[in-house]
């Protein structure tokens, strides 16, 4: 994991993520998950992109289900993005994240 | 400057992890490209049982690892997790441009991009993915832990995934459209014989409905034409797959149903362009025929390469 990219726990979901001032990209991960591994490196260079301008957390799914569940996750990865403590824009799931697309959603979430 | 290759293999699955075995083997200067990391559709299949060398059972990631660690072993180069931004392959010189930055060519190419899990394209679908709806069952299984399940489909891959949820789920039910399994009849006995798996037959998904998460799931009988909502947790869905054309699209022929036809050697009307793998027109798509692909595809490779070295 880049030192662009920070892992979280529930626990912290309030600091970390309803009180940021800065656009946050939350990714539920698991473990036995290669999609997951395929969107780490892309994960790791799109926060590496937007230092300062948006952070980028993790979470591991396993080890957090009342928060995937609470938020209605059932399947990883799955990328959610806040502003002001409010999610916005479309989540994404599954096998086939785009570098370039969530470049253009983190983009426009800085904009907004 | 563009890195030069003497091949380059688009996708990392069985044909194309077979053909950088074979092309690395014959010293040619050999990348493979990945979106994903390396494994193709083998990756996220809990266990194959018949693939020739392996007596016993071996885990999808299992065999992927194999594979990419043998292709490697000779030299070919994988990069993982990338996405490609740019490319033209109708010339000579084929080249690609990958994350926006780097720049690859080669004079020959292996396009075998495989096939992705198929949509339903029914309503909801796309609104409750990761939302109560799945295509990996190895990725999302245990999100599910004793929760009652639906699987769509009745093919090799519905059924042994839905033997694989049950170790998590406390009831899985398996919509099918047929009434009877398509899969290999081992699978589908055990399926049958399952204290947690129930089969509802001749029925089809018509929509996902809920709030913000999937709740219901309708199907309709397509004999009696009787339509039901069905309460559940969670939609795993199994129905075949669609090729992955993007990079040949309008490039190379294509049957009716969009997947490439080749020669026997898996060339393609355009020089230098060749094909394997599920993305290939043709009867069966299992990880042998793959391999095989892969395999052909590299040795007519390496013989397009050298004659073009020697101006042929």
């Amino acid at each position: 994991m880049s030192e662009f990219v920070k892992e979280i726990t529930q626990a912290d979901f309030e600091v970390e993520v309803a009180k940021s001032t800065l656009p946050v990209v939350l990714d539920f991960f698991s473990t036995e998950c290669p999609p997951c591994e395929a969107l780490a490196p892309k994960f790791d260079a799109v926060a590496e992109q937007f230092a300062g301008r948006a952070r980028f957390l993790k979470i591991f799914r396993q080890g957090n289900k009342d928060l995937a569940s609470r938020l209605g996750v059932t399947g990883s990865p799955t990328l959610i993005f806040f502003k002001g403590g409010t999610e916005l824009g479309e989540r994404m799931s599954g096998d086939d994240i785009k570098r370039t697309v969530i470049k253009a959603q983190v983009e426009s979430l800085v904009a907004a | 400057m563009a890195e030069r290759f003497d091949v380059i293999i688009v996708g990392a699955g069985p044909a194309g992890l077979s053909a950088a075995i074979y092309a690395s083997r014959a010293r040619l200067r050999t990348l493979v490209l990945d979106e994903s990391v390396p494994g193709g559709q083998m990756k996220t299949t809990h266990k194959v049982s018949n693939y020739p060398g392996f007596p016993e059972d071996v885990k999808g990631t299992d065999l992927a690892l194999a594979f990419s660690t043998q292709a490697e072993r000779f030299g070919a180069k994988i990069r993982r997790a990338i996405e490609i931004t740019g490319r033209d392959l109708s010339g000579p010189v084929k080249s690609f441009e990958l994350d926006e930055e780097d720049h690859i060519e080669a004079p020959a190419v292996i396009i075998a991009t495989g096939a992705k899990p198929r949509e339903l394209g029914v309503p909801g679908e796309s609104k409750f993915r990761g939302r109560g709806i799945s295509y990996c069952a190895t990725c999302d299984g245990a999100y599910f832990d004793g929760k009652e399940i639906h699987v769509i489909g009745g093919g090799n891959s519905a059924v042994e995934e839905s033997l694989f949820l049950t170790q998590f789920a406390k009831k899985v039910t398996i919509v099918h459209q047929f009434d009877h399994f398509q899969a290999e009849p081992v699978s589908a006995a055990e399926a049958l014989e399952s204290p947690k798996i129930e089969v509802i037959w001749n029925s089809e998904p018509r929509a996902f409905l809920g709030e913000n998460q999937l709740e219901k799931l309708r199907i309709e009988n397509v004999k009696t034409k009787e339509v039901r909502d069905l309460a559940t947790d969670g939609v795993f869905i199994f129905v075949g797959y669609t090729p992955r054309t993007d990079l040949v699209k309008g490039l190379v022929k294509m049957n009716e149903w969009g997947y490439v036809e080749t020669q026997d050697d898996m060339s393609t009307e355009v020089p230098g362009v060749y094909v394997a793998g599920d993305i290939r027109s043709k009867r069966f798509r299992q990880i042998t025929t793959a391999v095989a692909d892969g395999t052909i595809a590299a040795l007519a490779v390496q013989k397009f390469v050298k004659d073009r070295k020697q101006g042929a």
